[in-house]
Order: structure tokens, then sequence, then C-alpha cells
């Protein structure tokens, strides 16, 4: 996952200026895609262009490696506290999966 | 600085109803403009969010100006999401307070149920930032307060049974009140087993497509309730970017500001109207405006303090959740629910004569807030 750093606050977003200093240069680091579920919804009732993979879940992932956080979406269901990695990137989506409780053990 | 002052209300019955936006609109205005005396209206500000995307139709503020026979009056339509009417409102007491304008008529009006469900949450995602990869991801705005809502629970000792017991008060208020969407009693049974919208927010905790309008006349020359404070602030866009999902700042800062600017606290208002665009809104926005502790709203719910009987009664009206939400329309509609109690003729009227009305109007996730405060002088 990259992070855009600037004025010490972290985003996974690169947004257009940063709000303290109005630079728009941002440093980038690579970090782990590895997260927490910090909250999470089941979408039953979906907009028109979602509604073919309703009920879907929508996480918010804390990231182990950042101050920041990012708004994924799951198959499987979770709880706060999970541990959650990248799976794949979808129509611009971030796809989030479970990590694997013998993974985690170690 | 000119004081602004309040001289007629209007509003529609909300629901589904067989009227256009334009017959709402016209219907709520010219009640409004009756009740004030008929006076001569030197401005029009119209809020109203999706009737461009869903009727079709733009131009609201020369129509009402047009057919109402108000003249060649400046008029203009306002969008803020759903704090499109709180920012109409605060739009028209600017223009008085500049010294253009001696009287404003402010409406709102929004028409929903002729349009499909995913339609209608298809165009109320316009009020999220739509380039972000959140958007992608599918987070709805109601998925936005389902995530805040779990959250809330893990971190407080709240369970879905404490948004149940918010929105069977705004239930059993909105029975009373005859201009409200639903009439019809519920049960904490039934609002607890009803069908899941975006978990942990089921059908009775989110508000519902309406259809309505309402409409304010206020002028610089005095009557009997005054616009004691008006403040609008912007706040975050993007869930993913909050610095604490359990707070929406915009709401707090357009408190803090209202009360700053009325010289007084929370402690002195009599009567609120907040957004409850879901019931969990409602309990984090009794927070942010100071009314209870910061992750305590849940427990001033559980005590009954928000009813109409309570120390700090929230949404006598029945709320979005009960009253209705046709978006442009709802800053007005507070509004209108205020000046009926400050005038002591309101649906659930309160025993102790209200003297000081708060009215919270949100828009978006926390893009915008609006906070009015109101007196009888
Ligand atoms: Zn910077």
């Amino acid at each position: 996952m990259k992070i855009y750093s600037c004025c010490e606050k972290d985003s996974i977003s690169k947004r257009f200026y940063c709000p303290e200093c109005r630079s728009s240069e941002f440093a980038e680091k690579e970090v782990s895609d590895d997260g927490t579920v910090y909250s999470y919804t089941k979408i039953h009732i979906a907009p028109a262009e979602f509604a073919d993979i309703a009920p879907y879940n929508v996480v918010l992932v804390d990231l182990d490696e950042a101050n920041a956080k990012v708004t994924t979406r799951m198959e499987e269901d979770v709880e706060i506290g999970d541990k959650v990695t990248f799976d794949r990137l979808e129509k611009g989506a971030y796809i989030y999966k479970k990590v694997p409780e013998r993974v985690q053990l170690h | 600085m000119t004081s602004t002052y309040i001289h007629g209300i209007g509003m529609t019955k909300f629901g589904r109803l067989e009227s256009s936006l334009k017959e709402l609109l016209l219907e709520a205005c010219n009640e409004a403009v009756k009740d004030a005396g008929n006076p001569k209206i030197d401005a029009v500000f119209v809020g109203n969010f999706m009737g461009g995307s869903i009727s079709n139709q733009e131009i609201l503020g020369a129509i009402v100006a047009n057919e109402l026979g108000l003249g060649y009056i400046p008029s203009t339509k306002v969008e803020g999401a759903c704090a499109s009417g709180g920012i109409a409102f605060r739009q028209g007491i600017l223009g008085i307070m500049s010294g253009e304008y001696d009287t404003v008529l402010v409406a709102g009006a929004e028409k929903m149920k002729h349009a499909s469900t995913p339609d209608v949450t298809q165009a109320i995602n316009s009020a999220m930032d739509t380039t972000t990869t959140e958007k992608m991801a599918g987070l709805t705005f109601p998925g936005f307060f389902g995530v805040l809502a779990n959250r809330y629970f893990y971190e407080t000792g709240a369970s879905k049974e404490h948004l149940a017991r918010v929105a069977l008060k705004n239930r059993e208020n909105g029975v009373n009140n005859p201009l409200a969407q639903f009439p019809k009693h519920t049960s904490l049974e039934e609002i607890l087993s009803a069908r899941m919208i975006t978990d942990p927010l089921g059908l009775f905790d989110c508000s519902p497509m309406t259809d309505g309008a309402a409409a304010v006349v206020i002028s610089k020359k005095k009557s009997p309730i005054a616009v004691k404070a008006s403040s609008q602030v912007s706040g975050p866009t993007k869930m993913q970017d909050a610095i604490d999902l359990l707070s929406i700042p915009a709401i707090g800062e357009s408190g803090r500001l209202a009360y700053e600017k009325a010289g007084l606290g929370p402690e002195d208002i009599d009567v609120v109207e907040i957004h409850d665009c879901f019931s969990m809104t409602e309990i984090i926005a009794t927070e942010e405006l100071g009314f209870f502790n910061r992750l305590e709203g849940w427990k001033a719910v559980e005590e009954g303090r928000t009813k109409v009987d309570g120390d700090k009664p929230v949404n006598t009206s029945g709320g979005l959740l009960s009253r209705g939400h046709p978006i442009g329309a709802t800053g007005l509609a507070q509004i209108y629910q205020l000046v009926r109690q400050l005038r002591g003729n309101a649906a659930n009227q309160l025993a102790k004569n209200p003297r000081l009305a708060l009215a919270q109007n949100l828009g978006g996730t926390g893009s915008y807030s609006t906070v009015h405060i109101l007196e009888r002088v």
C-alpha cells in the first residue's frame, strides 16, 4: 500500500494539496497491506451500480505500518480487531481478505 | 448588526404525495407568505438536492417568484445535500443582515417517492466524494453511519437497542404530528426485528424517502420570534481520512459557533430539532452539540432525557426518521416545528413554554452542518 505523507499526516489517497503547507509534493512510501479491522458494515440496500453484489461488507481497515485507514470491501464477515490483508484491486476498489488464523499466530 | 425575525411558516404533509415538486414547493411557500401577512418579498432562496437528477426540474427559485407573482426579484437555488434547506435559510438571513433585503422567502422541497430505491440511493451517493476508492468499494451514505455505529458499540456500552430507542421515541413523536410521514405506532420488538439496511442499521434506524416542502418568511421587521444565531461549517468528505470516526466535527464546530454568536450554551436550549438521518446520527449529534458528554449520548437515550417530557427534548416533530426526510425541505421543516414550539401550538407542545430552540441540519456524511438558534422575544 502506498502512503502519501506531508506535515506528519499519512493518507492512502494523494490529496491535491497538503492542507497544512499547500504543497502538492507528498513523500511517498510503501507500507505493508496488512491491517486490523477498525469497523465495518454489511450493506444490504445498495446503489444501482452495486445492487448485483449486495449484500457485501465495507470494512474500514487500520493499516499496521502507517497512521492511516483504508476503506475496503470484503467477502468474508469480520469483527473489529480481526487481522486482514490486501487481496486484489477490482474496478478501483481495495478488496481485502482475512489473514488465516495460523498465520496470525506467528 | 441587523437582527432577523420569523414572520411566517408553511409546510406540506410529508410522505408519498401525488403533487409534483413544483406543486409541493408552491403550497408551502404560499402558506408561509399568507402566515406572514402577505408582505412584499425581496428575494427567494430554495433548498433542493435532486430536482435536476430525479425530477429533471431546476430553476426552482424563478418558478416560485413567478408563480407567486413576487415580481422581478432575485431568486437562488441552494444545494448542500441534506443541509440544502438549512443553508438556504442561512443565505436568507445573510441577505437581511447585509442590508440588501428587508424580507426574504426561504423554501425547501424534494420529490423522491416516484423514483426507485436504487436510483435514489445512487443520487444520494453524489453527496459523497465520488472520486475516491471508498466509493468504488461500495460505501454508501447509510453505510458510513453503519460503520460508525459498529465502532460506537465497540467503544461504549451501547447496543442496537439504544438505536431502537431513538427510533421509537421519534416514531412516538411523529404519530402526534399530523404532517409526519408515519402515523403508525411501533414497538421495540418490531424495530429490532426489522430487515437490515446496513448492519447494524435496520429499516427503522434509517430516514425514509419522502416527498414534501416547507417554507419560512424572514424579515428585519420585528416579530415575536428572532433568529438569535446562524452558523455553517464544512467538514471531512471521506471516511478513511476521518481523524476520529466517532466525531462529526462539522456538527460540533457549527454548534460551538452558534453558541458563541448567541452568547449562550447547550444548557440554555429548551427544545431541539436534530438531523437524525439515522438513529446513530442523533446520538452523535447530541454529543457534538454539547447536550451530553462524548460517548455518553446513548445513556441519555436510555434515561429518556431526549423524550418530549425529558430535560432535553429532541425531535418533537418526529425527526427525519418519522416526520420524513424530503432532502431539501428538512432544514426548513426543523424551523417550522421550532417556530410552532415557540408559538405554543406545536405537535407535542412542551408544557414548559420553550424560549430558546436549536435546529441542526447535516449534509453528506458530515460535509456540511448548519445550526440555527431561535428565541421567543
Ligand atoms: Zn504539508
